[in-house]
Order: C-alpha cells, then sequence, then structure tokens
C-alpha cells in the first residue's frame, strides 16, 4: 500500500523538483515515516484496543482501517435513508468530513508535533520546501488511506441507493470531501498557530478532541432520540440560506447536477462548482496566506516542551486555599495527603489523562437524555413532562458512576510513569494508604461536586423530595468506586506505561461490580416510593464506605502491581 | 594549523522576546581545532550550536562557515556539519541501519558505500549484534553511540557535539575521548559543548567560557590556568561569578536547625 503511494507521488517528481524539492530525500523521508507510522501504536480508538507497546505490530493498522471501515458502512446506509434531494447525501458528507477531521486531529496531532524532526531532520542538508512538501505528502497520504477505507463502502452502496452511475461522481465527490476536511483541519492549525502561544495550542488542541469525541458520542445517540427523522427526510435544503454556506451541501450538489439533472436547478449547479473550486481555493489559501512561516511557528510548539524559549512559564500558586483545607480535612494522615495531593495536582495538570476521563462527564448527560426520553410522546415538551413524573432521576446518579469509574480506569496510567519511582524508593509501609489519598482526591473533586451539580439539576426538575436518593445513590457510587479500586486498580496514580494489556479476568470482574451496582439501584428504585426507607438507607451506606475504606487504606505492596522502571 | 578561519562568527546577536541570549558575540575558529564550549546553563550556549547547525534560522549578526554564508547556504554548510544533539532524540521504532540508511541518504550519500560505513562503525561502537534490532530497547548509552554514528556517517569536516558523553558507560567515555583526539589529528574541526570540566579539559586545545551571552574566557588551558585558577572548575566558578566563599553550603547545612 505504502509503495503504491510512493510510486503515484513519484509521478510528479519532475514538478517538484521544478519547484525547488530534493525529490531523492523526499523519497527518503516520506519512506521512513511511513514505516514508523506502520510501527508506531495508533493512538485513536486505544483505550477500545488494548495494545502493549512492543508489540504494535500491522496488524494494528489493519486494524485501524477495519474500523474506520465499519463506520464507513454506517454512514453509508444513510444514503438510503432520505428521499429528497440533497438530504442524503449532505448528511453523509458531513458524517463524512467531520469523522475525517476528528481521526485526522486526535491521531495526526502528534505526528504533526514531531519534535524529532527539529533535531533529525532540521540539522541535516534539508531545505523548507522539501521538509514542508514532505509533510504534507505525509498527512496527504495518511488521509487518503483513511478516507479510503471509510468512503469505500460508500461508494459501493451508493450504487444502491442511487444508480450506478453515481458511483464515479461519488469517486469525486469523496476526493473533495477529504481535500476539504484537510483544509478545514489545516486552517484551525495555522490560525490557532497564528493566534495563540504554543503551549496555549497544544491545550487548544487536546480540548478539540474533547469536544469532537463528545460532539461523536452526542450526536449518535442524542439525533435519533431528538429529531424527528421523517421531518429532516423531507426537507428541501435549497430553502434554506444556510444551506449554501454549507461544503458538505456543494459536494451533494455534484451528485444532483450530474445525476439528477432533470430536478436541478441552476442554483445547484453553482453549488455543484463551488464545490469542485473550493478545495483549489482553499489550497491558495492556505500556500499562499497561512502556510509562511508554519515551519517555523511548529518549530517552537514542537521545542516549547523541552526548551526555555517560551518566556511565558505558568507560576502555579502555591497551595490554593480551599483544596489545601480539603486535602488536610480528609487525609489528615501525611502519607495519605501526599496521595491526595498529588493526585489531584496531577490529574489536573495531566494532559493525556484529561483526554480520556473528560469526555466522561459528557457522556452522562448524554446517556441520560438517551433513556430519559425514551418515553412515550411525540413532542419534547411532551417527553419532559413524562419524565417529570418517573422515577429517572435514580438513573441520572447512578449512571454517574461512570465518571467514576472513567477517572479509575485511566488514573493510574501515564507516559511518564517512570517519575512514580519515588513511591517504591521512599519508605512506604502502607501504600494503601497513597491509594486512600487518591481515591479520596478524585471522588471530593470530581464526582462529589459532580453529583452535587447533577443533584441540583434533579431537586430543579423533580422537586426537593428527591434529596434523600441523591445521598443514598451518591454514597451507593463511592462504595462502588471503592470496590472497581479494591479489585481491578493495582497502581499507585500516574505509576504505569500507558497502554498496558489488561488481562481477560478483569473484564469480568469489572462486569461483575458494574451488574452489582445496577441491582442496588434496582433495589434503590423499588424502594424509592418510601421516603423515609431511602433515609434510613443512608446510614449503612454511609457506614459500609467507611468500613471499606478503613481496609482500603491497608493494602500492603503485596496487592499493588509494581512497574520495572 | 592554517590561518584562514574556518568558521567565523561577527558580531552574534539572539533576542527571545526581549531577553537577548547572545550579546554580540564575535570568533574565529581555525581548522583542526577542538573547541570546549563551555558555560552555565542559560548562558546561550545551546543557542550558539542551534545557530551553527542550521536549526535557528533568525539572527542577527553573520556566520559564515568555509566561506558560506549562514543566511544564504544554510544547505550547503550542513553538509559540512556532523550535529550530535544533547537531546538523544532518534526515530526509536526504527533498527539502527534502518535510522542510519535515512540519514546518510539525507546526505545524499551512495547506499553501498552508506551501508558498508553503517555497519563498519556500528561494529566499531560494539552494536553490531543490535544493528537491526528496534531502538526502543536500546539502553541510553547505546541510543547515544547511534546518534554519534549519525553524527559523523557522511565524514563531515565539522563535529559538533553537545553533551555527547551522557548515558555512556566509562568505556564509552573513555572511547570518545580518544575519538574526538583521532578526528582532530585527521584535521576535523570539533566543537565540544559540556558540563563535565575534567573532559574538556582534557580533549579541547581552544576553551571558550559563554555567561550570559557572552565570551568571558577564550584561549588554551594553560592560558586560562595562569590567569584565573589552577583548575577549570575553578576557572568557572571564578569567571561565572560563583561565590567564592562557603555562603551556599553554609545556608543548606543551616536549613535543618
Amino acid at each position: 500500500m505504502n509503495k503504491l503511494f510512493l510510486k503515484l507521488i513519484a509521478l510528479f517528481y519532475p514538478m517538484l523538483e521544478r519547484s525547488g524539492v530534493n525529490v531523492s530525500q523526499l523519497y527518503q523521508i516520506l519512506k521512513i515515516k511511513l514505516l514508523i507510522d506502520n510501527r508506531r501504536p495508533k493512538t485513536a480508538f486505544a483505550q477500545n484496543r488494548q495494545a502493549t507497546k512492543k508489540t504494535g505490530k500491522a496488524g494494528n493498522i489493519w486494524g485501524i482501517y477495519l474500523v474506520t471501515g465499519l463506520m464507513g458502512v454506517m454512514v453509508a446506509f444513510l444514503l438510503f435513508l432520505f428521499k429528497m434531494p440533497l438530504v442524503g447525501q449532505t448528511v453523509y458528507f458531513t458524517l463524512f468530513m467531520v469523522l475525517l477531521a476528528l481521526t485526522m486531529i486526535t491521531d495526526f496531532t502528534t505526528v504533526l508535533l514531531d519534535v524529532r524532526d527539529q533535531y533529525i531532520i532540521l540539522p541535516r542538508p534539508v531545505n523548507d520546501r522539501t521538509l514542508t512538501v514532505s509533510r504534507i505528502l505525509h498527512i496527504g497520504i495518511y488521509v487518503s488511506k483513511l478516507a479510503l477505507a471509510q468512503g469505500l463502502p460508500g461508494v459501493i452502496l451508493v450504487g444502491f441507493a442511487d444508480s450506478w452511475a453515481a458511483v464515479p461522481v461519488f469517486i469525486v465527490q469523496l476526493v473533495e470531501a477529504t481535500f476539504l476536511s484537510i483544509l478545514l483541519v489545516n486552517m484551525v492549525y495555522l490560525v490557532l498557530m497564528k493566534l495563540v502561544s504554543p503551549q496555549k495550542f497544544k491545550d487548544i488542541i487536546s480540548y478539540f478532541q474533547i469536544g469532537f469525541s463528545v460532539l461523536i458520542f452526542g450526536s449518535y445517540y442524542l439525533i435519533p432520540r431528538l429529531v424527528d427523522t421523517t421531518v429532516l427526510a423531507n426537507i428541501n435544503l435549497l430553502h434554506y440560506a444556510w444551506a449554501y454556506f454549507m461544503p458538505p451541501v456543494w459536494i451533494a450538489a455534484l451528485n444532483e447536477a450530474l445525476i439528477h439533472w432533470s430536478r436541478a436547478g441552476a442554483l445547484t449547479y453553482v453549488l455543484a462548482v463551488l464545490g469542485l473550486a473550493a478545495p483549489l481555493i482553499g489550497l491558495w489559501l492556505v500556500a499562499r496566506v497561512l502556510a509562511p512561516g508554519f515551519n517555523r511557528k511548529l518549530a517552537v510548539v514542537a521545542t516549547s516542551d523541552g526548551n526555555s524559549t517560551t518566556d511565558t512559564v505558568t507560576k502555579e500558586k502555591p497551595g490554593f486555599r480551599l483544596v489545601s483545607r480539603i486535602a488536610n480535612l480528609l487525609a489528615p494522615d501525611p502519607v495519605e495527603n501526599a496521595g491526595f495531593r498529588i493526585t489531584w495536582t496531577l490529574a489536573a495538570r495531566i494532559r493525556e489523562f484529561k483526554i480520556k476521563v473528560y469526555p466522561a462527564f459528557a457522556y452522562v448527560p448524554i446517556y441520560f437524555v438517551y433513556f430519559a426520553f425514551n418515553s412515550k410522546g411525540t413532542g419534547l415538551s411532551e417527553k419532559y413532562e413524562g419524565l417529570q413524573h418517573s422515577h429517572k432521576y435514580i438513573l441520572l446518579i447512578y449512571l454517574s458512576t461512570f465518571v467514576l469509574a472513567s477517572i479509575l480506569q485511566h488514573i493510574s496510567y501515564t507516559e511518564k510513569f517512570k517519575a512514580s519511582w519515588v513511591y517504591y524508593a521512599l519508605p512506604i509501609s502502607k501504600p494503601g494508604k497513597i491509594l486512600s489519598g487518591m481515591y479520596k482526591a478524585v471522588s471530593t473533586l470530581y464526582y462529589l461536586p459532580y453529583c452535587i451539580v447533577l443533584g441540583m439539576i434533579s431537586v430543579y426538575i423533580w422537586g426537593p423530595s428527591v434529596i434523600n436518593d441523591i445521598i443514598l445513590a451518591t454514597f451507593a457510587g463511592l462504595i462502588y468506586g471503592l470496590l472497581t479500586a479494591l479489585f481491578l486498580l493495582k497502581g499507585l496514580p500516574f505509576s504505569k506505561p500507558v497502554m498496558v494489556k489488561q488481562s481477560g479476568g478483569r473484564v469480568a470482574v469489572s462486569l461483575l461490580i458494574t451488574s452489582f451496582v445496577g441491582l442496588i439501584g434496582f433495589a434503590h428504585y423499588l424502594l424509592s416510593r418510601w421516603e423515609i426507607v431511602i433515609w434510613i438507607l443512608i446510614i449503612p451506606a454511609m457506614g459500609l464506605y467507611w468500613l471499606m475504606m478503613h481496609y482500603y487504606k491497608k493494602q500492603s505492596w503485596e496487592s499493588i502491581e509494581v512497574e520495572e522502571l | 594549523m592554517s590561518s584562514v578561519p574556518l568558521i567565523e562568527i561577527r558580531n552574534l546577536s539572539k533576542s527571545y522576546g526581549d531577553k537577548l541570549v547572545l550579546k554580540h558575540l564575535s570568533l574565529d575558529i581555525y581548522p583542526g581545532q577542538v573547541i570546549g564550549y563551555i558555560g552555565p546553563n542559560g548562558a546561550g550556549k545551546s543557542t550558539t550550536v542551534k545557530i551553527l547547525t542550521g536549526l535557528i534560522p533568525d539572527f542577527n549578526g553573520e556566520v559564515t562557515v568555509n566561506g558560506l554564508s549562514m543566511r544564504n547556504n544554510p544547505q550547503e554548510i550542513k553538509k559540512l556539519i556532523g550535529y550530535v544533539p544533547e537531546n538523544a532524540e532518534l526515530y526509536d521504532v526504527l533498527t539502527p541501519m534502518e535510522y542510519l540508511d535515512f540519514i546518510g541518504k539525507l546526505y545524499d550519500m551512495e547506499e553501498a558505500q552508506l551501508h558498508n560505513r553503517a555497519r563498519k562503525l556500528l561494529a566499531a561502537f560494539g552494536l553490531e549484534a543490535n544493528a537491526d534490532n528496534r531502538m526502543d530497547t536500546f539502553s541510553k548509552g547505546m541510543r547515544q553511540k547511534v546518534l554519534l554514528i549519525s553524527g559523523i556517517i557522511h565524514n563531515p569536516q565539522i563535529i559538533i557535539l553537545d553533551e555527547p558523553l551522557s548515558g555512556l558507560d566509562a568505556n564509552a567515555v573513555i572511547l570518545v575521548k580518544e575519538l574526538i583526539m583521532r578526528l582532530s589529528k585527521e584535521g576535523k574541526t570539533i566543537f565540544y559543548c559540556s558540563h563535565m570540566m575534567d573532559v574538556v579539559e582534557k580533549v579541547s586545545d581552544r576553551i571558550l567560557l559563554i555567561n550570559k551571552g557572552e565570551i568571558v574566557a577564550d584561549g588554551t588551558f594553560e592560558s586560562l590556568k595562569q590567569d584565573h585558577a589552577d583548575t577549570l572548575e575553578r576557572v568557572f566558578a571564578k569567571l561565572t561569578g560563583r561565590d567564592e566563599s562557603t555562603h551556599e553550603t553554609d545556608a543548606i547545612i543551616n536549613a535543618f536547625d
């Protein structure tokens, strides 16, 4: 596959050479970059596919394409859904572009910002143009492969959904969509780089990643719930002026203009031409206006971590008062206090952790809306009323254990796990104290505020009578988290390398614990009509939590997996 | 020794924001010299090296290497230079052979000669058995050796080494020290940055001390000894303004009270 791409690019060598690119260097750089890509464990979907660093073989690559292809199939079925002109293809290409852009941003930022290029390629006699072109082509190849995997199902299915004549047009449309996605991502990058400092840039990119994953997740669950597809299917896009500014509409217009020309108006033709011209205009814009200085900026971004070239060193305020107070109050034991504070500070600052955990905060409301609006009734207000008369607030609180589970799943992993040598080098007789400090930190600083917010929302919707349920459910959640921590969490905070294969037995344990909580939640639901029972039950729940914490604290080194440093 | 300088630096300045890190540096380096370049952290050492290797293209002043201007001919200059950077960055999913093949070809070397030389150099550094293993399992010292090889694979005229000894064991340190002297005998010019005063003292025939963006001492070890103090460590301490007295250690010991 890679060889094919390299051969394809070789066709353009004469042209590239004339523009000042050293093609033999270009070939070498691309070859090595593609080789590295093949050996690099992919970051996207890494949460689903547990892979160790050392077994990162070509198999992973095919896995990625398989997943991407499957998504492509799902998206492609949308082509069948809508009968009105433009709508089906517009929805398809919107999703196609969003998915592609998302994968590019999550998976390719690390490649684009590879610090090592600065030290490996830049000191060699490689000119700027060669390096820039190699970077663009590298991205191009990468995206083309993804687009191919993602678009292929569409190419076939459009033959059934529309007509066989639509297939070649569809291929052109896919190229358009791919180009536009690349340009879009490029422009976002370039504009961000012009506007913000390098360090901020990395942060913003990571928030983008968080935002995007929430968006995908949310639209997957909620759009079918909240939007009536029958209404959408009969929409006439061209009646709306905003549709003229949507690139997917331009792309879809090409199909209309060429295949269904009998029903297409002049406007459709204009849009179709716009779709064909947009990638070219965008390319020109990027090359002329935004790209100059891109490499240099990139160099600054890439080196800003290791070097003191940035003047804006963020000074952390020593001892954020409130957190300090909370830490001392909840974890008075010095070792436990250390565990509490280190977890709190690191969790708030380690970017990779935030990227993985923060989306969970948004997933809970999405899940809830998904389940809640499952009830009968057609309009949104009817559904809301139906919701008010149900006991679904219990579900809401129990769902929030998802946040806790997500935090606990990631709390012991980081790329810089080697710093955890301190735990092993220092005379800590009971590592359980660090763990309990950690648990208290994540539960008080992430889970409890979250429950309080959800609780307030619940009180707003259902009235104050739900307070007892919320308290009980919160404690049940804490107990669930502690159970998870006891049985599944075997590492100290931020002490293990990312992506270590988990043993199969753990999945079973995890399922067991989760179903146990589900059972408790169900029992809670059944008992919830007797208010007083719920109030009384809070006491044993608190007692149980306290007791478990007592034992959790006593964990010795034997029960902790020590990573070889 | 030739009287025509190989590297000429005139009035070189560089600032980040309003912080001036290099203040009107001027230097002549002659072919065959081994320059020991020392100075405290943040003195401007790395910046000088990055400008010399073409990593920082915007600077004020003139840098000329072998008659070529850094501003107009950076690529030609890069061909003359072998650079071993401080932080051991390499693509560690590659094997040493793959990596060296890549680097060599960026210098336009021919494959047969390149592979032959790469094997020989790897063998000479004791990495023969690991030549085709991925570098992600390598120790720091092994990576450093591969980096050193990648810095000399194209037989450059000028070799710039930035802390080349980090992570190397004692035997490898001896090897590198001997190598520096041998390369200098072969007529190579070596620019050696380090914090290890004892090594700098031994290998360099000219020592440059930079402090706060300015060269504060320039000469052979012997001449520096005569002018300032008896060891390079003391010269360094004196010229970079460290207190001679025991104030610092006093303060540390007193902190326990």
